[in-house]
């Protein structure tokens, strides 16, 4: 029915959302072209900001964060996906037991995950030491080209669940006959995968990208817990910098400048995964 | 279309082949649940056992003296209320918002609707690290910084964006027959929202409280930031707090750990289904 009805029952959720995310998202862009007396300084923040050699070391470490979690959340989470839709006995309890990673809280994974990557004392380098992929043990986050990798597993181990379920869903609601068709051209199981089962999935999968994304763009608690960006900046991402130049360094205005040019690119993966989207519908596949 | 993935209409044949469906399983069962079991394990075992070389799987002298100390001399119980009043209230306030905006979405049509959507779904996608600043000088202005009101605040428009799109595709899957029956009988829009819409997609409605209180519970950033205070600290922080001491004592980090999963893992257990099927319809239709 058309009527202005509906825009009152949403407003005070608009209300509330506007409030508490536009007019901070205005006030960023206000408080990065001045200065913490609330004078107008143009465009030094942005430089102050952009000129040391941390910024750009940051922005390395995010893509390399954010790359390399999505790979491996979503390889894993379609291939834990497929076994799930399987059917065998136990499933529900295979089902429930995927989801403990997503439950968890973040900072509980993290200290959880600390322990378990201790030097001496870690159940992991017993593990790999007892089966003999390491010939000692390691020390996993305090060396500059192991920690990023590991902040990077346990941000997989956390969210590849969140993948599997969201994919699991769409393959359920793929229709028989289409398998019966690939059946019929004399496919096997993983002609299905491949000619069925992945084509169907795809764009879910895009959504789930996307959201993963913004939530590896996002992330602060795994690393910030264990490492706080060290050893050496080696996992200092972009938010824990803005993190830590506001509240750390107190240094607002230029907190404020980085969130400005963060918010950006983050706008800009926004749409054109958007347009992406817009243009495979759009195929008509 | 259900909103809902059945269990019913998922495939029946064996395709991947036992060995193969046996080696995975196993293998998702032991990645997803061991980190869990070594937290439990590490919570019940003495001092002196945590730190021997090669680690002992299972304790020789299981001890509660962890949680003793958890429990009794720390300010963990004081957190673990804290965290309950903040998500009990911003679940409930989002809850609130959302069941209005959601009806107001799904069943009316008005000038600038898509609009109004796609802002919420932005909403969904901003960059913690962009809003944090000027949000938390927003609530010392108004001096909710170290207050409960600040965090329910808070946690309430975090969760309801994503709140909002799924309980609209809840209410939209409702047929809308049902409706105009009623109101051919003279009901109003709200008696309609409240004797007819919420029971029938109560479902829906746990997926969203269980996905509010679920985030709420675990979120680490915000309260950091614009929590301070002991009278206000929430169990993540304090979590922190223990596990950042100059010498970690990681017997009891593991018990405090135990007690914040514990009641959320409960929680989603009970839950489990209809926060699964929620969660895949607000996320992936709308």
């Amino acid at each position: 029915m058309r009527s202005n009805a509906g825009l009152v029952f949403a407003l005070p959720a608009l209300v509330v959302l506007f409030m508490l995310i536009a007019y901070p998202v205005v006030y960023t862009g206000w408080l990065s072209v001045t200065d913490d007396q609330g004078n107008l300084v143009g465009l030094k923040n942005f430089s102050a900001v952009l000129r040391p050699r941390v910024t750009t070391q940051a922005l390395w470490n995010t893509l390399w964060w954010v790359a390399g979690s999505i790979v491996f959340q979503v390889l894993l989470g379609v291939a834990t996906a497929i076994l799930l839709n399987q059917n065998f006995p136990g499933r529900a309890l295979v089902r429930s037991v995927a989801l403990v990673p997503w439950i968890i809280p973040g900072i509980v994974a993290a200290t959880t995950w600390a322990w378990m990557f201790h030097t001496e004392f870690g159940i992991i380098n017993y593990m790999m030491t007892g089966v003999g992929i390491l010939p000692e043990p390691i020390g996993w986050l305090t060396r500059g080209d192991t920690v990023l990798p590991a902040m990077i597993a346990i941000n997989v181990w956390k969210l590849f669940p969140f993948v599997a379920i969201m994919v699991l869903a769409a393959l359920q609601s793929i229709p028989n006959d289409l398998y019966e068709a690939a059946r019929m051209d004399g496919a096997n199981y993983w002609g299905e995968i491949r000619h069925v089962m992945l084509p169907q999935i795809r764009p879910v999968v895009t959504a789930v990208t996307l959201l993963l994304v913004i939530w590896g763009l996002n992330a602060i608690t795994i690393i910030y817990a264990i490492t706080r960006g060290g050893p050496a900046n080696r996992t200092l991402i972009t938010p824990i910098q803005i993190f830590r130049l506001a509240f750390e360094a107190v240094e607002f205005n230029q907190a404020a400048a980085l969130s400005v040019l963060f918010f950006a690119v983050v706008m800009v993966v926004v749409f054109v995964y958007i347009r992406l989207l817009a243009d495979r519908a759009g195929e008509g596949t | 279309m259900s909103a809902i993935p059945s269990e019913a209409g998922s495939l029946t044949r064996p395709g991947l082949g036992w060995p193969l469906i046996l080696l995975g399983s196993a293998l998702v069962v032991f990645v997803c649940l061991f980190p869990f079991v070594w937290m439990g394990v590490s919570s019940i075992k003495e001092l002196r056992e945590l730190y021997t070389i090669p680690p002992h799987w299972w304790p020789e002298n299981p001890t509660l003296a962890n949680y003793e100390k958890v429990i009794f001399q720390s300010n963990i119980p004081r957190y673990f209320l804290n965290s309950i009043i903040i998500s009990v209230g911003s679940t409930g306030l989002a809850l609130i918002l959302a069941i209005f905006a959601a009806n107001g979405f799904a069943r009316f049509r008005f000038r600038g609707q898509a609009f109004w959507q796609s802002c919420v779904l932005v909403g969904q996608l901003l960059p913690t690290a962009a809003i944090i600043v000027p949000l938390f000088i927003t609530l010392r202005v108004l001096g909710l910084v170290n207050t409960y009101w600040g965090l329910i605040m808070v946690y309430m428009i975090i969760t309801l964006p994503l709140s909002v799109w799924m309980l609209t595709s809840y209410f939209r899957a409702i047929p809308i027959e049902l409706e105009e029956a009623a109101i051919v009988d003279g009901a109003s829009r709200l008696r309609i929202l409240f004797a007819i819409t919420l029971p029938l997609s109560l479902p829906g409605i746990m997926a969203v409280l269980v996905y509010a209180f679920i985030t709420t519970w675990n979120e680490f950033i915000f309260a950091l930031c614009f929590a301070t205070d002991s009278s206000v600290k929430t169990l993540p922080i304090g979590l922190a707090e223990f596990s950042t001491e100059f010498n970690t004592d990681w017997g009891a980090v593991m018990a405090a750990s135990m007690v914040m999963t514990v009641p959320i893992a409960l929680l989603f257990l009970i839950f489990q289904k209809h926060f699964v099927g929620g969660l895949t319809a607000g996320a992936t239709k709308g």
